[in-house]
């Protein structure tokens, strides 16, 4: 219990916990820029649709570290090669949410849309996106939650954050010190995981709410 | 209808036939995997290995010879650190593992980095006592094999050349310019860094990286990323030309000669065990064992094979 409590006061500790969470937000961010214009892009057809689901779930099978190793003559050591490495983790979720989020709304919905007069603009931003926007946030922390798993890989590259702690206790058999980087790993999941929910909640249209609490009402 | 319900009795035949077939091959493994040398009527020995190429490959190399006369060899390689290793030799879950007798100095013994004996000859025969004389489970350290595994600071041998960089002191007076790419344990273990910094006061690196992977440490120093990395003497790598071991001119770290560590009570059974391991150890040196362990981690080739092939040039098994 001592050397858990040391290891969360080592000067470098904050030092590495910003890192941890600097890659965790630019890497979601990044992804999220890519993933959603992509997803719009292939909205209107079913092969490119089929396809970039297809190719976010190869991503998604890529592992990370083999992504950091092969990064490396690139972007050489350190924080490069593991942003690279996360925002490519981080893609695929977002982009295999939003991709299915904005197919899956109804046909009938979207006639009716086009019947009162909206453009295919006015439709993707006005309809498609405000129905598709819990399934879209849903991507977007499970790929957070993701990247912040991931982000100790860092360690073995050069980049710093809370992987360090894992593999230094894991080196020096002392199981308190892994357990404190674990734990902070842990606790950071955590708080990503419910800050994306109470955003998601923020983000879903209020009429799709109610909808929501009706559905399961009745049911 | 019928013909249906044919074609659906001959596809239930089918699906059983290839569910018992995959049953048969899971036991058929599990039986070849367990019992491999259970034809024989030899003494069995329990042997293992730490979690590191070297350690799998002594380990390996163990088991064979005694494969070889004739032993019922169980392999519990790939096990875990020196405490688990130790704690498994007291309760009689292993036989023998090989240890290396700067890190009993270390981690068994506990002794601190103030009391490191200067000789390899004088940490073998304090780290022997010990072992002889514990109380519960009396052991022996055999014979060290000739060759030490011990911290290697490396630079790419252009680099140090240029610099006329030779020793560690040479190091320190120029690591202001230098980026050091390191690994946590090192940095934060008593007998690491710390002993290096005051051991060489001068020492101050320009930019310390800690990568906690060995290959690609190697790569960085390769790739320009770091002028200055850490190893270990024996590592594959170090076998090329091109990268360079600073010498340690001070003899700051404890001598790490690897050893098999067996329990008395085995020995007293089986005492031609000793001369069985004694003929490993001899038949290995610094540059065998950098050409052994590059095959496994920069040849992929597989451990076995390499201890065997090993093992047979060197005439100890057929």
């Amino acid at each position: 219990m001592d050397r858990f409590i040391e290891t969360l006061q080592r000067p470098d500790f904050i030092e590495n916990l910003i890192i941890h969470i600097e890659y965790t937000v630019l890497a979601t961010l990044i992804g999220l820029l890519v993933a959603i214009p992509v997803a719009v892009l292939v909205n209107r057809s079913d092969a490119a649709s089929t396809f970039a689901i297809n190719v976010g779930n190869i991503g998604r099978a890529v592992p990370s570290l083999a992504v950091l190793v092969l990064m490396f003559p690139v972007f050489g050591l350190g924080f490069d090669s593991v942003l690279f490495a996360l925002t490519l983790l981080a893609i695929p979720p977002i982009l295999i949410n939003a991709v299915v989020g904005l197919r899956q709304v109804s046909a009938q919905i979207l006639d009716s849309a086009k019947g009162m007069g909206l453009s295919g603009r006015q439709v993707l931003t006005g309809i498609q996106i405000p129905i598709a926007a819990p399934i879209i946030f849903a991507g977007i922390r499970t790929s957070a939650v993701q990247v912040v798993a991931s982000a100790t890989l860092a360690t073995f590259i050069g980049g710093g954050a809370l992987g360090d702690y894992i593999v230094e206790g894991f080196q020096r058999n002392d199981t308190a010190i892994s357990l404190a980087g674990a734990f902070s790993v842990a606790v950071l999941a955590v708080i990503t995981e419910l800050g994306f929910a109470a955003l998601e909640r923020t983000f879903t249209p209020k009429g799709l709410r109610i909808a929501q609490k009706r559905g399961r009402a009745t049911k | 209808m019928t013909g249906e319900r044919v074609k659906n009795k001959t596809m239930f035949i089918r699906a059983v036939t290839a569910m018992l077939i995959t049953a048969l091959v899971f036991v058929a493994a599990a039986c070849g995997g367990g019992g491999g040398g259970s034809s024989s009527d030899g003494p069995s020995i329990t042997v293992s290995s730490k979690k590191f190429t070297e350690q799998i490959l002594l380990g390996e190399m163990y088991a064979q010879a005694f494969e070889d006369e004739g032993y019922n060899v169980e392999r519990k390689l790939d096990l875990g650190s020196e405490q688990v290793m130790d704690k498994s030799l007291q309760d009689g879950t292993i036989d023998v593992y090989p240890e290396y007798t700067g890190t009993a100095y270390v981690a068994i013994l506990k002794k601190p980095p103030e009391s490191y004996p200067k000789s390899a000859e004088e940490t073998y025969r304090q780290v022997a006592k010990f072992y002889k004389n514990r109380k519960d489970t009396p052991m022996q350290m055999l014979e060290p094999a000739p060759f030490e595994n011990n911290y290697g600071i490396v630079m790419l041998s252009k680099e140090a050349n240029e610099r006329g960089i030779e020793n560690l002191d040479d190091l320190a007076a120029q690591s202001d310019e230098l980026v050091f790419s390191s690994y946590s344990e090192f940095q934060n273990r008593s007998d690491g860094y710390k002993n290096m910094q005051d051991s060489y006061p001068e020492l101050d690196f320009k930019d310390i990286k800690i990568v906690n992977d060995l290959g690609i440490r190697y790569k960085a120093l390769a790739e320009g990323e770091a002028d200055v990395g850490i190893g270990f003497t024996t590592d594959g790598q170090l076998a090329s030309p091109e990268l360079k071991v600073i010498e340690d001119n001070k003899d700051i770290w404890p001598k790490y000669y690897p050893a098999p560590v067996i329990t008395q009570e085995f020995l007293d059974k089986n005492p031609d065990a000793k001369k069985i391991l004694n003929e490993v150890s001899a038949s290995l040196d610094a540059d065998k064992m950098r050409e052994l362990n590059g095959a496994v981690d920069l040849e992929q080739e597989d451990p076995e094979d390499v201890a065997q092939g090993h093992l047979e040039d060197a005439g100890i098994i057929e």
